[in-house]
């Protein structure tokens, strides 16, 4: 297998004692994918090959193709009973060429060879048509060829090992607990596991196969009071993590739904909140999906230079020449990398769908922009200003069907590197929220405006948790909110919140993700009642 | 309408008949269902004033559920060969077996009467590269000549989808359905405009007027200057209320209500059913044949559908029931709809205007979140045009708003209604289902903070 880059020696000179505390192991990691990571299927490779020949012979200048086997496997359970048993195989060919500076893409389920040459030809005759309409410059970064590149998703136990049967008496098992909690009237159940094999083959002379295993649990329990006049739910919002069966294992979901039972009960009778001014303690479970929104989605090229604006939109952090190295984002302890390597990060890879290596660099120094997330074709943008001539490795296609672009890598808060506890921030706390699991989310599309809620809310008073609260939201305007960060848990309080599905782009793809981060304090932000 | 079956995407009716009869055969359950959905997409996709990518991708997804007794499974493969189809057969059966019982399965459907929908428009089918590269270059010439910034998205799909089960039901459907949605910037990125259409039938979609009224708005609402949050009159675009309105697309669910889940529970227990909930110029119907706005006239379990009357002046007349809910509670089965149509009136958005003293004109909506099931409330932004009227006119451009905002008490708080048109209610901008609504007029739309963004 190929080396990726040194990742280790890039974080010590970049991302200071937090992310170095993180981003360990990297040796171990290495001789565990030389011993485990398969190759490619010979035929598939045969036809990655032909299609590239097909494309460079009908006038491509650069193409990429990848050959995608997506598999899934779902369960999903509501009380004592199975809702669905599900699995699914999507497999099939993409094919983006370069003509001047047009892209073109074309994609088939037919993988007889004869399609597989026409389907080229067709992506460069997409191509060349746009390029005769408008003709573009467009400039790839430099990247090293890997002629055998090989990787898979660190795991112990394979997922689609494990038989549905075991799956199911796990749910059953879990609901049954919740059921026990007087006032829970409903709970669902599911358990969601992915694994695809991606063969990637460039003009430039790389041949990658990766095979990727995700895992994304779910329980909600929702308690309803004799009368019908309410209704509670208390999600466990777990996260879905690039791991193996060895994950769901460790979430001892019969054991932790008592707790979640009883958050969706004492819900039905907790006060709501008195709208004002409050602290924040955001645990880890609800605040990744704060940095996903309001630093992870700004921070991405194609925003700042207007490709997403009729849909997902642009971004506050532009134009790149006024606020790289210049806007104050947060604190100076306050440190945002960029990962495409992340244990069990749900965006971590070998490389991405251009064949750049996986890599991890701040985007956020110092409480400083200093770097967007890129694609080969974005670097030259913004090079002159970042002194960066590689290519971050940010591109991802969804699947076979699906044109690969820039895609978010995961993008984590570093935790403090003295090991502060949660019991230290929530103790630094007079008048404030606890807030824990993601709820309802909302931000602007050029991220500055946001409201976010949660699962279950507990009132600090006197750097002491005191009672639950309910109907609770924040809204916010990002650089103030992030610039009101006045406390970072350390590594002990640091966990990964993820998704399955990242929305993006025309055809709108998905993409997973992952955002670490560490217990936070944030002061006097603006808190709304949803009753 | 005439169509060429040749030139026709996706499996034609014989093709699908034929391959859920191959799979039929290979299966050794109690009961099979195959479900095809097949077809192309052709996508352009424009920013910057000039076409960024643009791709075709054709595909048949087909779906197979084996049951066993009550255990049931189901796999998706796009592997359309015999030995694929037929390990997959066998694969989901082994699934199956090995599956819990499901206590609410109910028994596949055998042959089933649908109505007769032609929702596949060969304008439509017969899109190529060229015609939807001509189609955003109006925008891109358009922007040119007015010095703007124009990103924009035209989404083609035509297909079909076929269901078939091992009691004999077969189902087939065609289809096509279009999108086209252009945002138009100013280059210092002060001031942004939206518009957009969607339908079925490719001849429908005003692209050169699409054009106009993007440049339109992103001139509009040039030098916006800060309002105060609270509640307003508003007056809601189409596409506007379209995008509130999928939310309430699977609302009148029975079981929901039954279980006290749902603002249509009744406290004590019950349903609202025949209670007056809205404004009583609020009429909401589903149909299959609903013209620009077809949709299959089958459900994916074989379902059929037909003309449904959901909410009529105001009173909520019918809820949808599963199989198994309404076996459960003694009344027919009931699909929720496939597609959302409101009635108007003969308002015009000017008239609107001229009639509100003081209020908020809003073009289109971002990133809705539900807050609170309760009462159907929503959180989201306006986006890319957003006006302040005062005495009968636009005054002046505004900044965004973040809206928190109950849809039941929108619903009853109409003012004025203007004539139903087909919407593309998706933030993504992709062919969703048909939304059929109109602007409106209500009171009271509560606003309750800015956004600096544009």
């Amino acid at each position: 297998m190929e080396n990726s880059i040194g990742r280790r020696e890039f974080v010590k000179i970049a991302g200071g004692a937090g992310a170095a505390l993180i981003f360990g192991g990297y040796e171990e990691a290495l001789a565990w994918q030389a011993r485990n990571a398969p190759g490619p299927d010979a035929a598939e490779k045969d036809l990655v090959l032909l299609a590239l020949d097909a494309a460079k012979a009908a006038g491509a200048n650069y193409a990429d193709v990848r050959i995608t086997r997506g598999q899934s496997e779902s369960i999903s359970t509501r009380e004592r009973q199975i809702t669905g048993v599900g699995k699914s195989e999507t497999y099939g060919i993409g094919i983006r060429a370069l003509v001047g500076g047009s892209w073109g893409f074309a994609a088939t389920r037919d993988l007889r060879k004869d399609a597989v040459t026409k389907t080229a030809k067709e992506a460069v005759a997409i191509a060349s048509g746009n390029n005769n309409i408008n003709p573009v410059k467009t400039t790839l970064a430099p990247v090293k060829k890997v002629p055998d590149g090989r990787w898979i998703t660190p795991h112990e136990i394979d997922p689609f090992t494990i038989p549905i049967e075991e799956k199911a008496a796990l749910l059953f098992k879990t609901n049954e607990e919740a059921l026990r909690v007087k006032g829970v009237r409903f709970v669902t159940s599911s358990i969601n596991a992915i694994k695809e094999s991606r063969l990637l083959g460039t003009t430039d002379g790389s041949m990658i196969q990766q095979t990727f295993m995700r895992l994304g649990p779910n329980v909600t329990v929702t308690a309803v009071p004799a009368d019908n006049s309410d209704f509670q739910t208390r999600s466990a919002t777990l996260a879905p993590m690039g791991k193996g069966w060895e994950y769901i294992v460790s979430l001892q979901l019969s054991e932790n739904v008592l707790r979640w039972a009883e958050e969706a009960v004492m819900k039905l009778s907790a006060p709501p909140v008195e709208p004002g001014v409050w602290d924040l303690v955001l645990h880890p479970s609800h605040l990744w999906l704060t940095i996903h929104e309001s630093l992870a989605h700004p921070t991405e090229l194609d925003r700042a230079m207007n490709y997403e604006a009729n849909y997902a939109g642009t971004t506050f952090l532009a134009p790149p020449e006024k606020v790289l190295k210049k806007f104050k984002v947060g604190p100076e302890f306050m440190t945002i990398m960029g990962s495409r390597s992340e244990p069990g990060g749900c965006a971590t890879c070998g490389w991405d769908d251009e064949g750049v290596p996986a890599q991890s660099w701040p985007i956020i120094d110092k409480g400083i922009f200093v770097n967007y997330q890129s694609t080969r074709e974005m670097v030259d943008w913004i090079s002159s200003i970042t002194k960066v001539r590689e290519s971050q490795g940010c591109s991802y296609g969804q699947d076979w069907a699906s044109i690969p672009f820039q895609r978010m890598p995961n993008v984590s808060l570093m935790p403090n590197s003295k090991d502060v506890s949660e019991d230290e921030v929530i103790a630094a706390t007079k008048h404030g929220i606890y807030i824990e699991g993601d709820g309802s989310y909302s931000i602007d599309q050029q991220r500055y405006n946001f409201q976010f809620g949660g699962q279950v809310f507990y009132e600090i008073k006197d750097g002491k948790r005191v009672r639950m609260l309910r109907d609770v939201a924040y809204q916010a305007r990002t650089p103030e909110f992030w610039n009101s960060l006045s406390m970072i848990g350390g590594k002990s309080t640091y966990k990964l919140g993820s998704s399955f599905s990242d929305a993006k782009g025309q055809p709108m793809q998905l993409n997973a993700v992952s955002h670490g981060c560490p217990v936070s304090l944030f002061r006097n932000v603006n808190v709304i009642s949803t009753a | 309408m005439q169509v060429n079956p040749a030139a026709r995407k996706g499996l034609s009716a014989e093709e699908s008949r034929a391959l859920t009869r191959k799979v039929l055969s290979f299966a050794k359950a109690d009961n099979t269902r195959v479900n095809i959905d097949s077809g192309i997409r052709g996508f352009t996709r424009t920013a910057i004033n000039r076409v960024t990518t643009a791709g075709v991708t054709e595909d048949v997804n087909i779906r197979i559920t084996s049951v066993f007794g009550k255990r049931i499974a189901s796999i998706d493969t796009n592997r359309l060969d015999d030995a694929s189809l037929e390990r997959a057969v066998r694969e989901c059966e082994a699934l199956a077996k090995i599956s819990p019982e499901n206590p609410e399965y109910m028994p596949e459907l055998g042959e089933q009467k649908f109505g007769e929908v032609n929702g596949y428009y060969t304008s439509t089918g017969d899109v190529t590269t060229e015609s939807r590269a001509r189609a955003a270059s109006f925008a891109v010439k358009a922007a040119d000549a007015a010095k703007l910034v124009a990103s924009g998205f035209i989404d083609v799909n035509a297909g079909s989808s076929a269901i078939a089960t091992s009691k004999g039901l077969f189902g087939y459907a065609a289809g096509t359905g279009v999108s086209s949605t252009l945002t138009i910037r100013t280059p210092d990125g002060a001031s942004s405009g939206w518009a957009g259409d969607e339908g079925a039938d490719w001849t429908t979609i005003e692209s050169e007027r699409v054009a106009q009224d993007a440049v339109r708005k992103c001139q509009e609402w040039r030098g916006k200057t800060a309002l105060e949050p609270g509640k307003y009159e508003a007056i809601l675009e189409p596409t506007a209320v379209g995008m509130l309105m999928l939310r309430m697309m699977n609302v009148f669910d029975a079981r929901q209500a039954d279980e006290g889940r749902s603002f249509l529970s009744k406290r004590g227990g019950g349903t609202l059913l025949g209670e007056k909930l809205f404004d009583e110029r609020v009429n909401i119907i589903s149909d299959p044949v609903e013209k620009n706005a077809e949709t299959a006239p089958f459900t994916g379990a074989g379902q059929p559908l037909s003309r449904d009357v959901w909410v009529e002046k105001g009173v909520l007349k019918t809820l949808s029931y599963s199989r198994f809910w309404a076996d459960r509670k003694g009344v027919a089965p009931k699909p929720g709809g496939s597609n959302f149509v409101m009635s108007g009136g003969t308002a015009t958005v000017d008239d609107m205007i001229k009639d509100t003293k003081r209020g908020v004109l809003i073009t289109r909506f971002w990133y809705i979140r539900g807050l609170n099931p309760r009462i159907v409330s929503f959180t989201g932004l306006t986006r890319d045009g957003t006006f302040l009227i005062e005495n009968g006119k636009i005054t002046r451009p505004v900044t965004n708003f973040r809206f928190n905002q109950s849809l039941s008490e929108m619903l009853a708080n109409i003012q004025m209604l203007g004539r139903p048109t087909r919407v593309c209610a998706s933030e993504n901008s992709s062919v969703g289902p048909p939304i059929v609504v109109p602007a409106l007029k209500v009171k009271d739309f509560f606003l309750s903070s800015v956004s600096d963004a544009i």
